[in-house]
């Protein structure tokens, strides 16, 4: 599963198209709070937040995160989208909850 | 007339050494400085073949152990007895010293120093947790690395101070060295020492887990900065195939410091935490992923923490 595929099956929008928009996703991880996003030991994640702030791009960017998935249909600061223009990460948007869209993600996954 | 205080043997509280180099003996561990490649001898070995193997090692002490465990030393005295003695092709267990004086390999270098002041031995072997022969510990170990680590802090220093500037960096070579200044809750800019650094990084080819661990530990310091000092300094030097990353900050101070490198425990306010931090797992989570993490803080010269990550020299180019 890759972002490209994501936005493929699911028509989220996307504000940034990433270096890693291709990459294969190797984790999912959820989650508001960046430090519990900075313990996760595993590259190419992609995060699923509803936390609105350029601190969770440039968390995403620091771990290695393929992009970042702001759920609950947040508008977003064009900083936070220039943020991830500058680093070069995947950044969408859903209206989906967390919650909702993790389980999107998991009917692709398992559709695969 | 001498004085006897002035030429008294100097200890090194007496001597009031730079902070720099305190607390450098005291963050380096007797396992980063001490000699791993061993030659030894076992007990049945004679006195003669330990002599060339000093001679030919250029070393002026042997140890004796068998399967990791530690029986003597066979030191340069011990081989003159027994040339005098005509006991020369004797076995070393009749002659090597025992009763030894030992390092543990967790020990801090300071009380390694201090051993090698307090008694009159070359070298001291050192052994682990399990009481195994893992290395051995020599003046010259010392030297050497205690002048790497100094000429480290020279640079940073010079570069700091204007007098030198930092090589340039054309991403081909392994050297190099980042400063960042980090001023109190400005979150505009926090993190931008971490991402620049894991761009450098990558550029240098080093290892992705390396780069972010390394990345991580940057942020982190970099967050606490923020949060929680009246600023600082951040920096990342990536020599010898260590990256050392150095956060100093102006106050107030950690009142203490077990209690702050505790999980889940923290002082930030709500504001903070609204933003995805403060949740009291800055300073444990780059432990976790520093090789080697220090903290040292006073209300009167703040607070400064330094973790190092050994990074795969062989992946990364010579320059």
């Amino acid at each position: 599963m890759t972002t490209g595929m994501i936005v493929q099956r699911t028509g989220w929008d996307v504000l940034t198209k990433g270096n890693s928009f291709d990459r294969h996703i190797r984790k999912i991880v959820a989650s508001d709070l960046m430090s519990d996003v900075l313990v996760v030991d595993e590259d190419d994640l992609l995060l699923l937040t509803s936390l609105v702030s350029d601190q969770v791009v440039r968390t995403a960017q620091v771990v290695g995160a393929v992009g970042v998935v702001v759920v609950n249909g947040k508008l977003l600061p064009p900083s936070m989208v220039s943020v991830a223009n500058g680093l070069g990460i995947s950044l969408l948007t859903t209206r989906l909850s967390k919650y909702d869209a993790c389980v999107a993600l998991h009917r692709i996954m398992e559709a695969k | 007339m001498s004085d006897p205080v002035a030429s008294a043997p100097v200890s090194l509280d007496e001597e009031r050494p730079s902070l720099v180099l305190l607390e450098l003996i005291h963050r380096m561990k007797v396992r980063d400085v001490m000699t791993r490649e061993l030659c030894v001898a076992s007990r049945q070995t004679s006195m003669r073949t330990a002599q060339h193997l000093m001679r030919d090692r250029a070393i002026s002490g042997i140890p004796i152990a068998e399967h990791g465990r530690l029986y003597g030393l066979v030191s340069i005295r011990d081989i003159i007895g027994a040339l005098e003695g005509g006991t020369i092709d004797e076995p070393c267990q009749k002659h090597m010293s025992t009763g030894l004086v030992v390092l543990e390999e967790e020990m801090p270098l300071a009380f390694a120093i201090r051993y090698f002041s307090r008694y009159d031995y070359g070298r001291f072997p050192v052994l682990n947790r399990e009481q195994m022969l893992v290395g051995i510990l020599s003046q010259r170990d010392i030297n050497r690395v205690l002048l790497r680590e100094l000429a480290g802090e020279v640079k940073r220093l010079e570069v700091r101070t204007g007098v030198a500037t930092a090589p340039e960096d054309d991403g081909a070579g392994k050297y190099m060295l980042r400063e960042f200044p980090v001023a109190r809750l400005d979150f505009e800019n926090a993190g931008k020492a971490a991402n620049q650094i894991r761009v450098l990084l990558l550029e240098r080819q080093i290892a992705p887990k390396e780069v972010r661990r390394v990345s991580v530990a940057v942020y982190e310091l970099e967050m606490n900065l923020c949060v929680h000092s009246n600023g600082g300094v951040l920096s990342c030097l990536l020599a010898n195939g260590r990256a050392e990353i150095v956060a100093r900050d102006r106050g107030p101070g950690i009142p203490d410091i077990e209690w702050a490198c505790r999980d889940g425990t923290s002082t930030a306010n709500a504001w903070v935490r609204s933003l995805g931090f403060g949740a009291g797992m800055g300073l444990p989570n780059v432990k976790r992923v520093a090789d080697e993490f220090s903290i040292v803080s006073s209300p009167e010269s703040g607070t400064t923490v330094r973790a190092t990550v050994r990074v795969d020299e062989s992946a990364a180019p010579e320059s």
